[in-house]
């Protein structure tokens, strides 16, 4: 169908070049239908090479993609691992968060501030309450004005929040030749690609950059990284920290606790959403099926009635 | 742990007025300062010890993911990679490298982790 049109508009363009000239020789010989087969199949070329020459032309126009960014600067997505804690009827492995919390402290604390978990969280999911008090009261806190107006220093207590590595974020940038360390409290859900992204960043550095990729001066390669140029160094080596239930800290392994404390830092409330997730649906699936059942019982002799109309005889004899 | 625990278990998870209290290390401090009194002699032979299992901590992910990057599944991608490596290290050479190989150390990184990261997560903890 489509090439007997092409065909058809070929010949219109063919009898239009010849011209008013022919006008008269072409209605007798389209009268006479006998057109030579070498100008027909000239045609049908014709009109493939320019069917072929618009398709090439608008691929050539709107085909390629264009990309905003070179997958360098784009950085490398993640691989999503297998994390036990994301499942639905799962909670964090607090001894996990116990092993993170460590790792956070020993390593990444000497940069990073930690500033919107105050030390009663704590408290029953990372550490107990007697260990936490002695952890607060390793630092230093403001009180409150006292009678002559001086603030005093006192020891921490279960309220105090942690306290960050830095006085401010000049101070921080100074220190780490301008770059500034995130605070990571809620890093997890602040970063695209969450624990797969941290856990990633965290082991990705190579032992050398790919040839020929060019890493700044101050810069560290890592492919997690957007651009692969970070300021921060690989942090994490095999048996940097002495886990106290013997777990082998290898790198992966403080990667993926320190991961799952800084994730449980964001969402403290997942195991207590997660429970309250549970009986919402349990108390919802009896609900709704209760209420259908009550449904059918109320609706059962309404829908099942049948209304019959019975007329009336007629009578032979009518009543005057 | 009884029959009867494991539903009076289930009846505290379930009830909204339970709550979670992390156990105190009972105990184990003074046991530890005892047995550190007493290993105060042997204590040389325990650090010596240590170092060397420090030194046999081995991390599975690069192990798997070198397994990984020599399998059948990321051929394509190391070939590739390596082909790349071998050119661009030619033109340095040469004077002056005109690309660089980090599109091909990607497809080859991810290649690799996503092989890895089931394993890898079977012998983490």
């Amino acid at each position: 169908m489509l090439a007997r049109s092409c065909l058809r508009s070929t010949r219109i363009l063919n009898t239009a070049r010849n011209g008013a000239t022919s006008f008269a020789k072409r209605n007798a010989s389209t009268s006479s239908s006998a057109e030579s087969p070498a100008r027909l199949n000239m045609a049908a070329a014709a009109s493939t090479a320019v069917a072929i020459g618009s398709v090439a032309w608008y691929y050539h126009l709107y085909g390629p993609t264009a990309q905003a960014m070179t997958p360098a600067e784009e950085g490398l997505h993640p691989t999503a691992y297998p994390w036990v804690h994301e499942q639905w009827l799962k909670t964090f492995d607090h001894q996990a968060l116990r092993r993170g919390f460590q790792v956070y402290q020993e390593v990444c604390a000497a940069c990073h501030s930690l500033s919107r978990i105050p030390y009663r969280t704590l408290v029953g999911t990372v550490l107990t309450v007697d260990e936490a008090k002695e952890l607060a009261e390793q630092n230093e806190y403001d009180t409150e004005p006292n009678d002559e107006g001086e603030i005093e220093k006192r020891p921490g207590k279960l309220s105090d929040y942690i306290p960050a590595p830095y006085k401010n974020d000049e101070a921080a940038r100074a220190a780490n030749n301008g770059a500034l360390p995130p605070d990571l409290s809620l890093i997890i859900k602040g970063r695209h690609g969450g624990c797969n992204y941290i856990f990633s960043l965290l082991t990705g550095y190579p032992e050398e950059p790919p040839a020929g990729a060019q890493v700044q001066a101050g810069l560290n390669f890592n492919p997690y990284f957007p651009g692969t140029g970070i300021a921060m160094a690989r942090v994490l080596y095999d048996g940097l920290v002495e886990y106290e239930d013997e777990t082998p800290a290898s790198t992966s392994q403080m990667a993926k606790d320190v991961t799952e404390f800084l994730n449980w830092a964001a969402e403290p409330e997942m195991d207590d959403r997660k429970k309250m997730g549970m009986k919402v649906l349990a108390v919802s699936a009896v609900l709704t099926a209760l209420s259908i059942w009550v449904k059918r019982y109320k609706w059962a002799p309404i829908k099942s009635r049948k209304t019959i109309y019975d007329p009336p005889k007629a009578r032979k004899t009518t009543r005057l | 742990m009884g029959i009867w625990e494991t539903f009076t278990d289930l009846v505290d998870a379930a009830a909204p007025w339970s709550t979670a209290e992390a156990e105190a290390p009972a105990e184990e401090s003074k046991n530890e300062k005892a047995e550190e009194s007493k290993d105060e002699d042997s204590s040389d032979d325990a650090e010596e010890e240590e170092e060397d299992d420090e030194e046999e901590i081995v991390d599975p992910k690069e192990t798997l993911e070198e397994e990984c990057k020599n399998s059948k599944q990321c051929s394509p991608a190391k070939h590739h990679f390596d082909e790349c490596v071998e050119r661009v290290t030619k033109q340095e050479e040469d004077g002056g490298a005109k690309e660089d190989c980090v599109e091909e150390f990607f497809h080859l990184a991810h290649c690799a982790t996503q092989c890895a990261a089931p394993k890898l997560w079977a012998t983490l903890k």
